[in-house]
């Protein structure tokens, strides 16, 4: 990493982090290597004590009734009485009652909130995360099993464990997949699987409401190299059973690289 | 924050980490004002600005057990995701924030340290922890405070910053940088 050992460099970085000058790319990367770097971490703190004292100088505000209500819905009523403390790896059921899409998210970036925001910009920070390596002998796997040039995600929960696979050949608009340990929807949910873009503030594009056999097809907007082709990642979200609309608002319950290959 | 008032947020935090609602519904009553308008003010819309709280608030209580004491005061803590979230929140496609921005607000802080009334850095004077800080600020050339204080408060970017300071954005980068540089450097001195 270009940021690695040169404190002056990550010092300057993370003032400008916490000021709120580093934007776009720059913070997303930024973000990134926050996740992996502990002295990153600490000067973010520290930047954080210098400037955050500012904050007390601005006239206090007092928010309508409805927000705090807002807040009981979203945790579930009454309130907080969640079971289920943040740490632990969430059901999806209380996740969707209780943490909605983004804070589930933060699961995945693996350490706090410092970043979390908007629908697009986390699932883009998600997709920007290193991709993992998987070892793929793809010409053994063409001789063995015919398979054609095309587009192949493994998806993986919470715990890193593959629980999802799909697959399209690029010329098809067919997209096969399979649940290989994916917990069941909760009652009165179903799973949607998303397209991450790589580029960031590019909120999800919906691929389809997930069969729920374990081997099933979901019907592409079109053929694979022209609809999966911008998605680096994809995501499974728990959604309302009549679907989320477009955009996503229950929690991910598995995302993982989507590869093209041939 | 008087010291009183921080052990008050740390007691909260930590009754929320064990799922405390009622410490949760008094973690809110105290400090959602305050953080409601750093939201506001970085935003410029109520509607945002409640969407954000509410997000935050559900992050805090999500993540309460993460606090650590030793790490940052309660509100140091608070401030910054919420800070965070708006800056997030600023990033996302297809926004009108430019539409409006510092000027066609009488509030802007270098306004009143102009004009020598009432404005965010004489409150920040009054709080104990922040005084150095507001001590350190005043040491800045006039550029680079304006600059730092326009980011911070109202989560302008370096080239939201050039086009309402009318410079280069070489320039703005170059007052934000040694702006901060020089306010790291008065504040370790204090």
């Amino acid at each position: 990493m270009r940021y690695r050992n040169k404190p002056a460099l990550q010092d300057r970085l993370a003032a400008e982090y916490v000021l709120g000058t580093l934007r776009g790319r720059a913070r997303l990367r930024f973000q990134a290597w926050m996740r992996e770097d502990a002295q990153l971490r600490r000067a973010v703190t520290e930047w954080e004590q210098r400037l955050a004292p500012m904050a007390a100088g601005l006239k206090e505000v007092a928010p309508p009734r409805r927000v705090w209500q807002g807040i009981e819905t979203r945790l579930g009523a009454p309130a907080t009485a969640r079971a289920i403390p943040a740490a632990a790896p969430a059901q999806p059921a209380a996740a969707a009652k209780a943490g909605g899409f983004w804070e589930s998210v933060t699961f995945w970036r693996g350490w706090g909130l410092i970043a979390t925001g908007c629908a697009a910009a986390l699932i883009a920070a998600l997709a920007l995360q290193k991709p993992q390596v998987v070892e793929v002998p793809v010409e053994k796997l063409v001789e063995s099993t015919g398979m054609q040039p095309s587009y192949i995600a493994i998806l993986r929960n919470k715990a890193g464990k593959a629980v999802f696979v799909a697959y399209a050949g690029r010329k098809s608009d067919e997209l096969w997949v399979k649940r290989i340990g994916l917990e069941a929807e909760p009652p009165d949910h179903r799973f949607e699987l998303w397209g991450l873009y790589g580029k960031e503030g590019a909120a999800p594009r919906l691929l389809g409401m997930l069969p729920k056999d374990d081997k099933a097809t979901i019907k592409l907007a079109g053929v694979a190299d022209d609809s999966l082709r911008d998605f680096p990642a994809l995501a499974i979200t728990v959604e309302p059973a009549q679907g989320s609309g477009g955009s996503p608002t229950g929690p991910v319950v598995a995302s993982g690289d989507c590869f093209k290959f041939w | 924050m008087d010291p009183a008032q921080n052990k008050l947020l740390e007691n909260l935090l930590e009754a929320c980490a064990r799922r405390d609602q009622g410490a949760f519904a008094r973690l809110y009553e105290v400090t959602a004002p305050k953080l409601f308008g750093v939201a506001v003010r970085i935003l410029r819309r109520e509607d945002w600005a409640e969407e954000v709280l509410q997000d935050c608030y559900v992050s805090i209580w999500n993540n309460a057990g993460r606090y650590s004491v030793g790490l940052s005061a309660p509100m140091t803590w608070m401030t910054s995701i919420v800070r965070n979230r708006c800056l997030d929140w600023l990033r996302r496609p297809n926004l009108e924030v430019v539409l409006q921005r510092p000027d066609d607000d009488g509030d802007d802080p270098l306004e009143a340290i102009a004009s020598g009334a009432p404005g965010p850095l004489d409150d920040l004077a009054r709080s104990a922890d922040a005084k150095a800080l507001a001590a350190c600020l005043g040491r800045l050339e006039a550029k680079q405070r304006q600059a730092i204080m326009l980011a911070f408060y109202d989560g302008l970017s370096h080239s939201e910053l050039a086009s309402h300071m009318r410079q280069p954005l070489g320039t703005v980068k170059t007052w934000v940088r040694r702006g901060l540089e020089k306010l790291k450097g008065c504040l370790g001195s204090a």
